[in-house]
């Protein structure tokens, strides 16, 4: 067949090209990965309509649908204007008619506006996981507010605590929720329950003292709640209030994939919002306000990680807890350099040789 | 309102040492125990440990205690003039009415010797209380024997057994206690005996089967129990054994009523 | 007498009986449960009757305000024990039926058993007056009944919550100028007569049965379950076991303190001897012996009723999910197999 198709526009209004010619895969954006049942049979019905009859769990937690062929994305679209008023307008509180602070025309018959701000990953957190620090979807909504509609390519997700369950660490910003854990002395009955949780979970900074009680190195806590969860007493409680870890600069990606380096401890959510808030504004200022495809991470390798804790966060006042990091050194994958790949005949083995 | 779980302070009037673990600590107290009986002994900052009594007198309490945890290990390091506290004494002894003139079979395994201590001394003083008695006496090694004096003076008016476990020693056989059970001319008694065993929990399992063996009748057993104590008044619930406590109906019980307490 | 008084009414009362009293009563803690955004309910001093849950049974139980999980007994120098010293107030605690039962079956070990009273409790225990929190619905854990602790007569004052208003009855005439401007009215408070849970406590008939009964296959089951974390026994309103520890304040000081701490038989250490000695090594059999001490040992010492009270709290509060009226009837079905196998 004869085509004659911008695959740029077609991308930005979310339709992935397919190999087979004229095809598209739409991403339909879930932020916080967690949505009314009822949609699926939405979902169904566009793949059977507009695609190929099957669906795909999209890799950053979207309703993919494959297979739609080009001339169908007009009407496709039309039917996305539910779901879209639905899950960004109302259930994020996302004003379609702003980007980047600057208001635009939005046709709520076009499908989505942009694609540069990804959906934002969740894990289900603290609304069913017993590990979980965080309402994640919560914040997830929160931030979709902040970031979408934009052409700032950015990625995030949100993990309900630092096991990090959605490998937030492998995002642009990896938010996990984190406690300043309350101990009460006079609860605690001395069983070690919670060291051992520490030692196996996390990171073993609590002991049983020879008072029969409990020694913490606030230092190394991550802030996980093992020691919670542990408790047979209630003796360890979390604190009311609700402190998060930032993970800053992580990706995939075949140029240089790299995990995030520890940016923001024991913040609040006002933080993280603050932060978000100036996401779009820095990043029209690092691009000279002409949107590239490029990623978060890779724009703060532009701007450096000083300019651009500058720019993040400013007008954003820090809770009494917080820190930052000074400054950061993230480390490259190996994979670039092939360093520990070699052939399987230059091996050098241990043990007893043949 | 009476604290009965408040110690008294007590002078340490001589320390001897038994082995290189266990101790003998002579204590200044008016408390007066009966042969078989417990104090909770401590040291403030250290904490509170269930002591058997291993000997006494007028004035003053015999403690043997070996050097195996926070509390005795810090008591070793106190001398005469120093003080300890006491509370007690506390528990069910030997019944010493009942053994009065028969005759008396006592085994014990390590320091499950310094419960009966006191009361061989009481036979061992008074010849006529019971009619004779023959000691079995068991060490895990030469550097565990306690009462080296004792056991020597005994062997006059004893029948003796003495052993070690695996160790050969001059004058002394080799084996577990349970081995010279069945050496015991238990015939000769005419029925007319009582049996004491003391030592670790699988000692006393196992010589009161091998009494069983030898024909021995429940009722004619007598074993001291050792648990865990935070009280010893029947409150902290760790010697609890079934509707027993050790602190209270123990430590020593007869056999009948032992071979049920399963922990 | 009864009387209808509403909250604010309630309140001037607090206030005047705040100078005699501390007010304990159970109390919602937001975020503070096991997991992220869970409430905890436990006892509390509270000066306002909105401060009070009526609703939700308490996760932890009223013993925790005459025996606290810790509590200092002395507190010595190198050659001197002195004595804690307990509150100078009176204690009014609200207290459903199952709770007021749990504390006289607490009587027993702490002033009774061995001929032993213990001074703790007792100075504790003498200033207690009960406001008994009328219960007749409970929840799905609960089987006060079946254990015949669903009913307290012995109170002061009893309360009916409404909306916005507590109908009182006032046993005691310790309380009743309080309300002698309250407006009068006919309340006597009821009791929960079924639970959703009945159980049947199976007898044991003898020590033979008891024996076989402790090495049951059927404990086996808890060595997977049970993580040995003793939930269970603090949640209980009747355990009562404690370990004592001395505390230094610091190292070159020779003065510190010698407490009492909440134990549990369920946690690994309970019996271990300063020789190294371990009694019951595996959840089971530490499992067994907190079931058998709840349905059959303090019953056979102290003759008259179970330890246990059917608060359900053990069940409620176990991360694991294990139930003890499934386990009970586990073990009533395991006794029925021993017997017929002796009947044979």
């Amino acid at each position: 067949m004869n085509h004659d198709i911008d695959v740029k526009k077609v991308r930005i209004n979310c339709y992935r090209q397919s190999k087979v010619a004229g095809e598209f895969m739409l991403q339909l954006r879930v932020p916080g990965a967690l949505i009314d049942a009822k949609y699926l049979s939405f979902v169904q019905e566009l793949c059977e309509e507009y695609g190929n009859g099957t669906f795909h769990f999209g890799t950053r937690m979207t309703f993919d649908i494959p297979g739609i062929k080009y001339e169908n994305i007009e009407a496709c679209n039309k039917r996305l204007k539910e779901y879209i008023k639905d899950v960004d307008v109302e259930m994020c509180d996302v004003d379609m008619e702003t980007i980047a602070h600057e208001p635009v025309e939005y046709d709520p018959e076009q499908g989505y506006p942009t694609i540069g701000a990804r959906n934002i990953m969740a894990c289900i957190g603290n609304i069913h996981c017993i590990k979980g620090n965080a309402n994640t979807q919560e914040l997830a909504h929160k931030i979709e507010k902040l970031i979408f509609p934009s052409h700032y390519h950015i990625k995030v997700a949100v993990a309900g605590c630092p096991n990090d369950c959605v490998k937030a660490n492998f995002n642009d910003f990896g938010i996990m929720g984190i406690n300043k854990m309350v101990y009460d002395y006079d609860r605690c009955i001395g069983c070690g329950a919670c060291a051992k949780a520490c030692q196996h979970h996390a990171t073993g900074v609590l002991t049983l003292n020879k008072d029969g009680k409990i020694d913490k190195d606030t230092c190394c806590c991550v802030g996980c709640g093992e020691c919670v969860i542990a408790c047979p007493t209630s003796a360890w409680t979390r604190n009311p209030k609700k402190l998060y870890r930032v993970t800053l600069g992580g990706r995939t990606g075949k140029k240089n994939p790299r995990s995030g380096k520890l940016f923001l401890n024991w913040v609040t959510e006002d933080v993280i919002l603050g932060m978000f808030a100036n996401w779009q504004k820095f990043s029209a200022w690092a691009l000279d306000y002409k949107p590239e495809y490029l990623h978060g991470g890779h724009l703060i390798d532009r701007v450096g990680y000083k300019g651009f804790v500058k720019h993040i966060f400013e007008g954003v006042e820090f809770n009494p807890e917080a820190k930052m990091a000074d400054d950061i050194y993230w480390a490259e994958n190996e994979q670039r350099g092939n360093m520990h790949v070699m052939p399987l005949s230059q091996h050098e083995h241990a043990g007893p040789q043949a | 309102m009476n604290n009965i779980v408040k110690p008294v302070p007590c002078k340490i009037l001589d320390v001897k040492k038994e082995s290189k673990l266990e101790y003998t600590f002579k204590v200044e107290s008016d408390i007066k125990p009966s042969h078989g009986q417990f104090l909770q002994l401590s040291i403030p900052k250290i904490g509170e440990a269930p002591i058997s009594v291993s000997a006494y007198g007028d004035g003053w309490i015999d403690f043997t205690i070996r050097s195996v945890g926070k509390v005795t290990d810090e008591i070793f390091t106190k001398g005469p003039g120093d003080v300890l506290f006491l509370r007690g004494a506390y528990g069910k002894g030997w019944p010493v009415d009942k053994f009065e003139g028969k005759h008396m079979v006592v085994i014990t395994g390590g320091t499950g010797l310094a419960p009966v201590r006191s009361m061989l001394n009481m036979f061992y003083n008074n010849p006529d209380y019971v009619k004779s008695v023959t000691l079995i006496t068991g060490f895990k090694n030469e550097e565990g024997i306690v009462f080296k004096g004792e056991l020597e003076k005994w062997k006059d008016k004893f029948t003796t057994f003495y052993t070690l476990d695996a160790e050969k020693k001059e004058g002394w056989n080799t084996g577990f206690v349970t081995e010279f059970v069945s050496k015991v001319d238990w015939a000769s008694f005419d029925g007319n005996y009582e049996t004491v065993i003391v030592g670790p929990p699988p000692m006393m399992k196992f010589t009161g089967i091998e009494c069983s063996k030898c024909g021995v009748p429940d009722e004619k057993i007598w074993v001291s129990f050792e648990r865990r104590m935070s009280c010893a008044v029947g409150k902290c619930g760790h010697c609890r054994i079934d509707e027993v406590y050790v602190c209270l109906e123990g430590p020593v019980f007869n056999y009948t009523q032992a071979k049920y307490l399963i922990d | 007498m009864g009387y209808k008084v509403s909250f604010e009414e309630v309140n001037r009362i607090f206030d005047r009986l705040q100078g005699e009293y501390e007010i304990w009563a159970p109390k919602r803690f937001a975020g503070k449960g096991r997991y992220s955004d869970t409430d905890i309910v436990k006892y509390d001093k509270v000066s306002k009757v909105e401060e009070i849950e009526f609703k939700e049974k308490s996760d932890y139980p009223a013993k925790e305000v005459l025996s606290p999980i810790t509590q200092s007994l002395f507190y010595f120098t190198e050659d001197e024990f002195r004595e804690s010293k307990a509150t100078s107030k009176k204690l009014l605690i609200f207290m459903r039926p199952c709770d007021i039962n749990a504390q006289h079956h607490q009587e027993k070990i702490y002033l009774e058993n061995g001929g032993f009273a213990d001074m703790y409790y007792q100075r504790m225990n003498e200033k207690v007056k009960i406001v008994m929190m009328e219960c007749t619905e409970g929840w799905d854990t609960c089987f006060c009944v079946s254990m015949g602790s669903n009913k307290a007569e012995d109170y002061s004052l009893a309360v009916r919550v409404g909306d916005g208003e507590l109908m009182v009855d006032v046993k005691d005439d310790d309380f009743a100028p309080l309300f002698a401007e309250a407006a009068a009215a006919d309340f006597k408070p009821e009791y929960i007569e079924k639970n959703q849970i009945e159980l049947t406590i199976p007898e044991i008939p003898n020590k033979e049965v008891l024996t076989k009964l402790k090495s049951h296959p059927m404990w086996n089951e808890y060595n997977k379950r049970c993580i040995s974390c003793g939930s269970c026994t603090v949640a209980c309103s009747t355990c009562t076991c404690f370990s004592t520890t001395d505390v230094i304040y610091n190292e070159n000081t020779n003065v510190g303190e010698r407490k009492r701490t909440t134990a549990s038989c369920q946690i690994e250490g309970f019996t271990d001897m300063a020789g190294g000695h371990v009694f019951r090594k595996t959840a089971a059999e530490r499992m067994r012996y907190k079931v058998l001490h709840k349905f059959h040992d303090y019953k056979a010492r102290f003759k008259d009723y179970h330890m246990c009270v059917g608060c359900g709290r053990c069940t409620s509060r176990c991360p694991e999910f294990i139930s003890i009226t499934a386990t009970v009837k586990k073990m009533a079905k395991a006794i029925d197999e021993i017997l017929a196998e002796e009947g044979k």
